[in-house]
């Protein structure tokens, strides 16, 4: 090897996440916000008439997700917007002067932690929702039923894409504050102005993240006139993308 | 060798470095002294490949800075101290940025010593004094053994007794054959650490000289400082009356 790669700087940047707080604070917030609401929606269907089905209590018990989203999309805005804050940016592109490679590390290392936190925090909303319901006459949910592990499998990666939306407004805005405002902006703006369309409201509304996670993604389900689950997600990716190509063309260009 | 050909930097309709042509020569601490403001920074910061020229080029050993192949083992730089997370250790930025550049950790441990911060090394960054903060800089300048050292006003925040081992560190380093750039706005102590002067005004080139030279014709070096530097700063106070 004759030269630093990604490799390199992704080794960098596995170190850097894992060696602030906040990071390991996001994802327990993350898993444990799920798994509280999971509880809690089994704990509040227990004594509720008529029955509860499976889907009722897994529909509502993956939706800790809006919370966990948040988090970790606060996760992926740190990653990039927490180097602008403190100066630490200069060092990283003093060490990596190919931009481009940092914030490919950057995306990589960030996705693959929040995937795997999201996958966690996805499966303990399943999971405590579940046991909240046991001994009840309400059916469990089972894994072996593909309609459910999709959902679960299927919020735990819209979480994880959630942090790359977040690299790539951190790339573009820079401020941690501004950055994070942004992401929420995003997130729940596009929602409130889908509702004021009514019923024609779903033509817009299946492009906006929140709905789709709500409605298409974490439900056994989807709503009708919104896309499947997986045609959800992939809309979910294709935005990161968008999010983290934008960010990669002026980090190129901008004064660091 | 740093070598710095027409660098023009322009921020909106100011100029802050203009047409700077300089070659900074290995083996002696060269001094880049400026007013506040004169566009030291800039130009450092365009050495690193920061910030683009908007005309010339900065050249180490001939080959622009993101051309490098292993930029930390070329070019040790310290910039503003604080150029690190708070929440992260010193020995963590440094693990992390050694992985960048291919680094082994037992150099890590060798730069924390170098600086005198092995026991705080576990401690949060941001818990650090403004001269543990300059060490910290100091020690991933260091983290590639590297044969040019660019620093930005490294004594800022430095008590005597650090003062004085960044001046008998930047002369060892630059015995050793190093390229040693040391930006300062301290005539001072640029007259005890440097061999060579490179004195700059609103961006531009007032003098490429020596020490001893720049005191021949005045009554001292600061004299012959402000003489060099008059009529070049956006600023000026008048005496308290």
């Amino acid at each position: 090897m004759n030269r630093y790669g990604f490799r390199h700087a992704a080794r960098m940047e596995r170190i850097k996440l894992s060696s602030v707080r906040s990071t390991w604070w996001l994802a327990i917030a993350a898993v444990l916000s799920m798994a509280a609401a999971g509880a809690g929606v089994g704990l509040g269907y227990r004594s509720h008439t008529p029955v509860a089905t499976a889907a009722q209590i897994l529909n509502n018990s993956l939706g800790g997700a809006i919370v966990a989203q948040l988090l970790l999309g606060a996760l992926g805005v740190l990653m990039v917007t927490g180097e602008y804050g403190s100066g630490m940016i200069r060092s990283t592109l003093a060490a990596v002067p190919r931009r481009r490679i940092v914030l490919a590390a950057k995306a990589a290392v960030c996705g693959g932690a929040a995937l795997g936190v999201g996958q966690a925090a996805s499966f303990a909303g399943y999971l405590s929702g579940q046991l909240a319901i046991r001994g009840t006459a309400i059916p469990a949910a089972s894994l072996g039923d593909p309609a459910i592990l999709r959902a679960v499998v299927l919020t735990g990666v819209y979480l994880g894409v959630t942090a790359l939306i977040g690299v790539g407004i951190g790339t573009i805005v820079r401020h941690s504050g501004a950055a994070i405002g942004t992401l929420f902006g995003l997130m729940f703006v596009p929602m409130i102005v889908a509702g004021l369309f009514g019923e024609s409201g779903i033509q817009v509304g299946r492009f906006v993240p929140l709905l789709m996670l709500l409605n298409s993604i974490a439900v056994t389900t989807p709503v009708p006139g919104l896309f499947n689950g997986w045609i959800s997600a992939l809309l979910m990716c294709g935005y990161a993308a968008v999010a983290i190509l934008s960010g990669g063309v002026l980090l190129r260009h901008r004064d660091a | 060798m740093i070598e710095l050909r027409e660098l023009t930097k322009r921020y909106g309709d100011r100029v802050a470095v203009d047409g700077l042509s300089v070659r900074v020569k290995p083996g002696v601490v060269t001094g880049f002294l400026g007013p506040n403001g004169s566009g030291k920074s800039t130009t450092m910061r365009m050495i690193l490949g920061l910030d683009a020229p908007d005309h010339g080029e900065a050249l180490i050993g001939g080959v622009r800075y993101p051309d490098l192949s292993w930029p930390l083992k070329t070019v040790g730089a310290l910039l503003d101290a604080g150029a690190f997370h708070p929440g992260r250790s010193a020995r963590a930025h440094l693990t992390a940025l050694a992985a960048s550049n291919d680094i082994p950790g037992s150099r890590v441990e060798q730069v924390l010593r170098i600086v005198g911060l092995s026991d705080a090394a576990t401690r949060r960054a941001g818990t650090y004094s403004l001269g543990m903060r300059q060490r910290l800089g100091v020690a991933v300048a260091l983290l590639g053994d590297p044969g040019v050292l660019l620093l930005d006003e490294p004594v800022n925040g430095l008590d005597p007794e650090g003062i004085r081992w960044i001046r008998d560190l930047l002369r060892a380093l630059a015995a050793e054959g190093r390229t040693v750039f040391v930006s300062s706005h301290l005539i001072a102590e640029m007259a005890l650490t440097a061999d060579r002067l490179v004195v700059i005004g609103r961006g531009r080139l007032l003098a490429e000289t020596t020490v001893a030279e720049l005191a021949a014709g005045d009554d001292s070096l600061e004299d012959a400082f402000f003489r060099l530097t008059s009529g070049t700063t956006d600023y000026r106070g008048v005496g308290a009356s």
